[in-house]
Order: C-alpha cells, then structure tokens, then sequence
C-alpha cells in the first residue's frame, strides 16, 4: 500500500492572524477517495491546493509523490509534481481563446511533447469517455456549464495524472447539470485513479468516498471510513454540519 | 428612409422639436446644396488631378514609380479581400491561415519595393513620399511599437521592483511628453546618442522615433488586456504543468491581445494620422506633398480642394484600419461572455 | 532558491539599462566634446533677438531666452484653458446628442464624430487657417459693429481682440477633442443601465432634464478618467500650434533651440514643463473625480 499524499502538521496564515490550516496531518493512499467536507472558509480548499503547490505551506512537512513541496521547494520540482497531479476547479477554468480540443491537447503538445496526433487521438477518447465527443471543435463560451466540467476533467486527465484533485466541481453548476459531473467523477473512481474530492454532495460522499475528512477553522475535526462517518461521527461539530446541509 | 419615417414621428411627439428640426433640415440642405455646389463648379481640382502620381509616390523617380504602386495596390487589395472574405470558425480555414501571412509578408515587401534590392535599383529614401511614405511610416513604426509595447507592459505588471519602476518611469515620460516633441529631438538627439561614425536615415529616424512613442501608449493598452484575464487563468495554466513563459505565451497573452484590440486600433490610427506630423519636420508624406503644392504660386488659393482631397485620403485610411480591425476582432471565438 | 532567482533577474536587468545608459551618455560626451558645446544653461539669460506676435507679457526682443519661454508658456496655458472649456462643451453636447431621442441630432452627432476624429488634427489645423480664417474678407461690415467682428485680421468681440493664430488653434483642438470627448460622453452614458432612462421618462420628466439631472451626473465616474485623458491629449497636442505660426512654449522652445544649439537643455526644459502641466491638469482632475465620488456615496 503506497502513500500519495503524506501531509505531517502543516501550517499555513493569510495576512497577520488568519489562520487558513491550522497542523493539518493527512495522508493519502494510492487509489482511494478521500472526500474534504466542511463549513466555508475552513480550509479545506487551501488544503487541496497546497497539494499542487498553487498555495506554499508555512510550515510542516508535505510530501506529494515521493517529492518534498514547502516553502524551499524548487520551483521546477513544482512544475514536476504538477504534470503528474490534474486538477478541476470550481469554475472549470477553460482557456475561452481555444477550442474544446485545444484546451485538451495544449499541455499534452507543450509540456509532455507529445505528437499532436497522438495527443488529439487521446483527447478524442477522453472526450468520449466523458459523454462529449461531439463538441471537439467548439469554443467553451458555447458549452454549458456541466459540458465545460467535464471537459476540464479531460483536460487534467490528458496528462496521465497519478492523483486528481477536485475542488468543489459542481458548485457552480445548475442543479440539473451536477449529475452527469458526479457520473464522471465516479467511473474515475472506478478505475481506481486517486481522488481527493472537496465537495458538498453527500450522496457522492456516501457511494463513491473510502475516507471522509471533516474540517472546521483550518483544523481537522474528524478523518474516518465513510460509513462510519455518516453513522456514527464522533465529533459535535461534524454531526451538526451533517444536520445542517442534509 | 426609415430615418425620415423615424424623425417625422419624432416630431408629431415634441412640437417644440419640430420647429427647430425643420430648420436644422434647412440649414443642412443649404450645406450639402452649396459643398455639391462648388465640389462640381467653383473648385478647380487640376492642382489635384495633374498630381496624382505625386500623392501617391512623391518625387521617386518616374521610370520606377509602378513599384510604390504596386504595393499601394496591393495593399489596397488584401484590405478589400480581408474585409469581404467571411472568415468564421470552422468554415473556410484556408482563409484564415493564408491571409495573416500575407498581411505580414507586406512589411518585407514593402521595404523592399521602395528601397530596392533583390534585382531592383536602389533609391534613396530621400525620393519617398506621398502615399506610399505615409503607410510605410505607419506599418513599420506600428511594426516595431507592438512588441516592444508588450514587452514594457508585462514589466509594467511585473512583480520584480526593478523591472516595474523602470518600464513605469519610461511610459509616463513618454505619455507625458508631445509627439512633435519627441520626433523634433529625436531627429537632433539620435544623431547625438550615436557613435559618430553611425549615420541613420531621415526615414528610419522618423520610425524609431514614432515606434519609442507609441510603445508607451500600447503598453498602457496591453496592459488594461492583462488585468482584464482573471488570474485563475494563470492557476489553470500552472496545474497542466505549463512553465510561466508558456502560461504567458499560450494563454495570458492571447487573451489579453484580443481584449485590446479595440484599444490598440485606435493607436493604430493615431499613429497614421500622426505621421502627417513628419511633413513639418522634413519628410514629404501625403500632408507633405499638400503643403509643397501650397507653396507653389501656380496653386494660389487652391487650399481648399487639396484639403479638402488629403482629408477624404486620410478618412478613407482611417476607416479601412477601423473596419479590419473589427473584422479580426469578431472572427474569434468568445471571451468570457463577452464577444471578443 | 527563488528568492535568489528573482534578485539575480532584476540584477541583470539593472546592469542591462546601466550599460545601455553607459554607452549612450558616453556617445553623448564625446559628440559634445566634438561639437564643443557642453552642457550649460547659461543662454537662458542672454537675449533673444526675435520678436513674438502675442505675449500677454511685456516682451521685446532684448528680453533674455528665460522670458520668452515664460511668454511662451502662458501663451500656451491660455490656449489649453480655452480649448478645454470649448471643447467640453462641444463633446458633452454631441456625445448626449448620439443618445438623444431626435434621429436628426443623432445622425449629426455621428457624422461629426466620425469625420473628424478620422482627419489628422495637423490637416484640420491647415484647414481652419489658410481656409477659413485667412479666407475672410479683410473687412466685414457686420451690423453688430463694433460688438463682433470677423476679418482675416482676427476677431473681436466686445472689444476683446483675438488674432487669427489664436482663433485657429482653438478651433482645431476643440473641434478635434471635442468629438473625442464625445465618443468618453457616449459610452459614460451607455455605462448607466437602461433602467433609470426608463424610470425618469415614466416620471414624466423631458429628456433635457431626465439627462441633466439623473443620467448624467450617473455617468460622470464613468466619464471622469476618460475626460481627464483627453484633456492630457489636448494639451500635448497644442504644441501643434507651431504649424499655423502661434507662439506657444513648444514653438518659441523651437525657435530659442535652432538659434543657441541647445537641444539637450531645451529638450530637458520642455520635458519639465510638460511634466508640470500634466501634474496640474491630473491635481484638478483628482479633486473633480474625489468630489463626484464623494457625491456619488452621499446620494
């Protein structure tokens, strides 16, 4: 059993006294889900950010894929981790200049040097894979939110990542549009990539996660297997958000 | 017509209005009645008619006019193909790859129809003018402003000290001086600045002249583009493992450009009709050429029909650029909501 | 590590201008050692010898360089301040006249702006000048009599005189601004949602009013920073004076440099000028915007 993500008291502060991970330890085991819950503003989105080194921790030890990530990491190491962790935001992030296509093949052509007919050949097969083959030549202004979701899931995944982080996917979507997100989401799952997921859907908390981790105010309240989670938290704090977003 | 229908029920609406309309329509009339009047009677347009090819070319020599020409017309003739060819996504792809690059091979071309080389006898650039030295000014300095605006924006939002104060020392200068300013001491300073033995042209002078001004009004341009690209952009670019020259070239960049094109026309066409400033300076472009007639006694009192055909030549120009400009600027994709 | 990055970087940078500062002063020292000119300012005392068509001060041509330039500079203040009045005026009228409810004003309002903001302001100078200035009789009998008059020798008006160099000037940079302004007009006014022209016509309000006393005032932030920017054009482009023979800073600057070969200390005195108009013109436009802003959150 492989450990992905080894995260050991990590410490990061906004500004003067804002506390946004307050000696966070987790780790990540290769090959499960590990679903991030908690209020907002807990910290559970600079947590899955520090991941990538989009945020510098203050302090602690983090370790991604066998290489170090704190604050004297090489930018180039950085650079390394990021090509093999994919990422999806909130707002999916589409480059709006660049066609479905492009948006898929733009690093696999730039940063892994692949040839564009094989990289195109492996857009098209992610697309399809995704349920949007025929949106290819397309620019994303003209794909609905939950299209451009999932085109910004095969665009991570163009890379071959060995981990997928998921920050709040569906958050921004129209209701009926989380679905076919959440569908993708979980066939990923299936396939046995390593996900952690920062979300509020429960019902995909519930089926798809094999850990679930509760923050509060940049602290970790409470880590446990998803079924004991949602039977028996052992914390009052997570057993009243549990309430409160049920 | 529809405009008629409009002001006639404009006017059933507001009858203090209409009165005052009625006399606008008189005074109009009046206007358009007389300009009709003496554009076919009273003006004697032989000053312009005898001279045309020296609008056009200036004094370049006679047997080697047809050189000048043809890049006129060629010019001439990529903007109508640019404007009427509809180039859409998708459809007709062929066009949109070839035209940009005939576009840009116009530059070389150019430069080398009017200095000569490759074949063709050389001529001093003492000999251009006209037309042909109008758009050469304004195509090359534009040429050489683009980057190097670019450049000095990027700096300008870059987050080293170093790099920010000095690009920001250099475009408030710039902005904050006047452009006949610049060219007039430009012209005696660049001699000055070089070492002796290096003499540039009257032409080159001018276009780096122009080109070191207009930079400072593109960066400000560019840079609006920049700030207009949410930094999630960057982010987006940063997780795919894109280094932050890649992120820049591939990403930020074309944005921010497309954004400022609206902008960046409007300089474009400054700087045309800036050019015109060179005719006080020594140069004989197009406003050159009208002032040389001028002072020709045979042409005493024929101000008028050269101001009147130098500013149809000018507006024509200036609308052509506006009109491709918006043309390239719909033929893309959307930006964030927007049509960019 | 990245710290060291950043720091080697602007190093590089630095010993970059350095150099390219290095060679071109150096460039500079030797062509003045061989011109044998040399930095100084001291002609800025010794007179002139030309004379100037306007000065609102005393001037004759035994005053030193110094004061024909001061001559210069408030002859160019006084045409900028005109200029900026008339041409606000112009624009505000033919930006609000583009949005106006009567197509006849609208369709005025765009040939203007469309004309002449696609001329150069050089040509349209010309125009103004040898045409429709020098064009006028030398005498016009007018019924106004010595109220107004209008001759190729200039213009008065009660009593006020203004030569025709004045006269023309200030048309061409408020003709020319003024469609600029007008086009910062059009979209400040385009900047207030539809809305609130909807709400001041269902009140019953006239358009004028509705205009004046809720559309507009709405749209000043909007307006304010493009305004002030063409006010900087307007003032940068009065040195175009020099091409119908007005005495401004730039053209007396012109004629002080070919006469002494001072073109780096004119050049530096010109530049500092510029610098203080354009501070002057910002200060007012800082206090205008704080004010509007200030009413803005009072309302």
């Amino acid at each position: 059993m492989n450990t992905a993500i080894k995260a050991h008291h990590i410490c990061k502060t906004y500004g003067a006294d804002h506390r946004a991970l307050d000696d966070v330890c987790v780790d990540v085991i290769s090959g499960e889900v590990l679903v991030v819950m908690g209020p907002s503003g807990s910290g559970k989105s600079t947590l899955i950010r520090t991941f990538n080194g989009l945020e510098e921790i203050d302090s602690g030890e983090l370790d991604v894929l066998g290489i170090k990530l704190d604050n004297e990491a090489d930018p180039r190491h950085v650079q390394r981790i990021r090509r093999r962790v994919g990422m999806v935001f909130q707002q999916f992030n589409l480059f709006p200049h660049l066609s479905i296509l492009e948006n898929i093949t733009l690093a696999p052509m730039r940063v892994q040097k692949q040839a564009r007919v094989q990289a195109e050949a492996k857009a098209h097969s992610l697309l399809k894979q995704m349920g949007i083959s025929e949106q290819a030549e397309k620019y994303p202004a003209q794909l609905s939110g939950g299209q451009q979701q999932r085109v910004a899931i095969a665009r991570a995944l163009a890379l071959n990542p060995e981990i997928m982080l998921f920050d709040e996917p569906t958050s921004a979507l129209d209701p009926e549009r989380v679905k076919e997100v959440l569908d993708a989401m979980r066939t990923l799952a299936n396939q046995g990539m390593t996900m952690v997921v920062v979300t509020h859907e429960l019902g995909f908390a519930r089926e798809v996660a094999d850990r679930v981790l509760f923050m509060d105010s940049g602290r970790v309240i409470e880590s446990a297997d998803a079924k004991t989670f949602f039977n028996q938290a052992q914390e009052e704090r997570t057993r009243k958000f549990l309430n409160q977003i049920n | 017509m529809r405009a008629c229908k409009a002001l006639i029920r404009h006017c059933r609406f507001y009858p203090i209005d209409s009165v005052l309309s009625l006399g606008v329509i008189a005074l109009i009339n009046w206007v358009l009645w007389a300009s009709v009047s003496w554009i076919v009677q009273a003006a004697d347009w032989s000053v312009v008619s005898t001279h045309l090819p020296l609008f056009a070319t200036g004094s370049y020599p006679p047997d080697q006019r047809w050189r000048p020409l043809l890049w006129i017309s060629l010019l001439a003739a990529l903007t109508l193909i640019t404007l009427i060819v509809p180039i859409k996504r998708g459809s007709n792809r062929w066009m949109g790859m070839v035209l940009p690059w005939c576009w840009v091979s116009m530059i070389p071309l150019g430069l080398v129809l009017m200095a000569g080389g490759l074949g063709l006898s050389n001529v001093p650039s003492r000999a251009w003018g006209g037309i042909s030295l109008t758009l050469l000014l304004t195509v090359c300095s534009a040429v050489l402003a683009l980057p190097f605006g670019i450049l000095l924006a990027l700096g300008r939002t870059s987050d080293l000290p170093v790099l920010r104060h000095s690009s920001r020392l250099y475009i408030d200068v710039m902005r904050a001086v006047p452009l006949i300013a610049v060219l007039f001491f430009g012209k005696l300073l660049i001699p000055l600045f070089l070492p002796m033995q290096l003499e540039i042209n009257q032409v080159l002078r001018a276009v780096v002249a122009f080109a070191l001004f207009a930079a400072a009004y593109v960066a400000e341009d560019v840079r609006g583009g920049l700030q207009a690209i949410p930094q999630t952009q960057r982010e987006a670019a940063a997780v795919l493992g894109l280094s932050p020259l890649q992120s820049l070239q591939l990403v930020v960049l074309p944005q921010a450009l497309r954004i400022a094109i609206p902008a960046l026309t409007n300089q474009a066409i400054g700087l045309l009709q800036n050019t015109s400033l060179m005719a006080l300076l020594g140069l004989v472009e197009l406003l050159g050429i009208g002032r040389n007639l001028l002072a020709n006694p045979a042409f005493i009192g024929r101000h008028l029909e050269v101001y009147v055909w130098l500013g149809a030549l000018y507006w024509l120009f200036c609308t052509a650029m506006a009109l491709l400009a918006r043309k390239i600027e719909h033929s893309g994709p959307t930006l964030n909501g927007r049509s960019a | 590590m990245k710290g060291t990055r950043r720091w080697l970087l602007q190093l590089a940078v630095v010993v970059l201008l350095l150099t390219l500062m290095g060679v071109l002063i150096n460039n500079l020292a030797v062509n003045l050692i061989r011109t044998g000119l040399g930095l100084s300012f001291s002609w800025l005392s010794r007179p002139t010898g030309f004379a100037l068509a306007e000065h609102a001060l005393p001037y004759r041509p035994s005053d030193s360089y110094a004061w024909a330039l001061l001559v210069g500079w408030i002859n160019s203040l006084k045409v900028i301040s005109a200029g900026l009045v008339a041409a606000t005026t112009l624009g505000v009228l033919a930006g609000s006249a583009r949005r106006s409810t009567n197509p006849l004003l609208r369709g005025l309002a765009a040939l203007y702006v469309s004309v002449v903001r696609q001329i150069p302001l050089l040509l349209q100078l010309f125009f103004w000048y040898f045409v429709a200035l020098l064009g006028l009789p030398q005498s016009n009998p007018s019924p106004l009599g010595s109220l107004f008059s209008l001759t190729n020798q200039g213009i008065a008006i009660l009593g006020v005189h203004l030569s025709v160099e004045f006269t023309a000037v200030l048309l061409g940079l408020s003709v020319f601004t003024g469609a600029s302004i007008a086009e910062v007009v059009r979209g400040g006014l385009d900047s207030v949602p539809r809305g609130q022209w909807e709400a001041y016509r269902s009140l019953g309000l006239s358009e004028r009013l509705g205009l004046r006393k809720v559309v507009l005032p709405q749209a000043l932030p909007a307006i304010l920073p493009g305004l002030s920017s063409q006010y900087l054009n307007l003032a940068k482009n009065s040195t175009l004076a020099i091409a119908v023979g007005y005495s401004d800073l730039y053209s007396v600057s012109d004629t002080s440099i070919t006469q002494t070969g001072r073109a780096i200390e004119g050049f530096l005195l010109l530049l500092l000028s510029f610098l203080l108009l354009n501070l002057l013109i910002n200060a007012v436009m800082q206090v205008l915007n704080r004010a509007v802003i200030r009413r803005g959150q009072r309302s």
